[in-house]
């Protein structure tokens, strides 16, 4: 009877060891097929859901952690939820390239407009500023602050211009516009100010 | 001297003035200008539609630079 029983219990123990070897495999294929997935979307995910990759290089973390313990039922077990969140993850960063792709393109077509629109509107302000600057009277809805305000504006608005077109040039047209968008405003105010809009 | 192309030339930034019955180009320059012996100024932007300065008509449509 013990004779027996160490018999089943060295049976049972085999089982075991062959059991937990059987899942070691497959457990490791698990962590390598999750690193290679997250490798793929890795540099997409950083630039547009890092808070998102975080997340899913903390469930990694944590099975190979449980790999490294040698509990391969749990990283098993972690495995379609880690795919499922890299899967996220990959959707996420697909859909925010996507949308920094498209502002990115509305951006370069409002660039072109503007890029035509904001030296003619200059132009024509400092056409303006220079015949009133040689007027020995300004007109009655022009005072001399304005016309001095122009002129000092006038050179604010070429600087401001200039750093637009080189954000443009350097590819940053969101950045290119908002400057524009800038200089635009305060060149209509200043051709207010002339008395250039009635 | 070659002819130089006005700033106003096909700028749509650039004023207008509509011509009415007894404008003349120094009035018109008085008014935008507050100085109408600056009238020259509108005479060489307008030089496409205008021959003489002292011939404007109503109804013409004058860059005011």
């Amino acid at each position: 009877m013990k004779k027996q029983f160490v018999w089943l219990l060295t049976a049972m123990m085999a089982l075991l060891i062959v059991g937990c070897a059987s899942q070691k495999g497959p457990a490791e294929q698990v962590i390598a097929g999750a690193e290679t997935a997250l490798g793929a979307v890795r540099d997409q995910a950083q630039k547009y859901v890092p808070d998102q990759l975080q997340a899913v290089d903390a469930q990694v973390q944590s099975a190979k952690d449980a790999l490294a313990k040698g509990d391969y039922k749990a990283v098993l077990a972690a495995g379609p939820g880690i795919m499922t969140a890299i899967s996220g993850l990959k959707d996420a960063a697909s859909a925010k390239a996507a949308d920094a792709e498209a502002a990115l393109s509305k951006a370069k077509d409002a660039w072109s407009s503007v890029s035509t629109d904001v030296p003619k509107m200059v132009d024509a302000i400092q056409s303006r500023v220079d015949i009133l600057s040689k007027s020995h009277h300004l007109p009655a809805n022009v005072s001399k602050d304005s016309l001095a305000a122009a002129k000092s504006g006038l050179d604010s608005l070429k600087s401001t211009w200039s750093d637009a077109s080189s954000a443009a040039s350097a590819g940053d047209y969101t950045g290119a516009m908002a400057k524009a968008q800038a200089v635009k405003d305060k060149a209509a105010d200043i051709m207010k100010s002339l008395g250039m809009t009635s | 001297m070659a002819d130089e192309t006005p700033p106003a030339a096909n700028n749509p930034y650039t004023q207008t003035h509509v011509v009415v019955a007894g404008d003349t180009l120094s009035k018109i320059a008085q008014k935008y200008y507050g100085d109408p012996s600056l009238y020259t100024q509108i005479f060489e932007a307008n030089k496409d539609i205008l021959k003489d300065p002292n011939k404007i008509f109503p109804g013409q449509k004058l860059k005011i630079p």
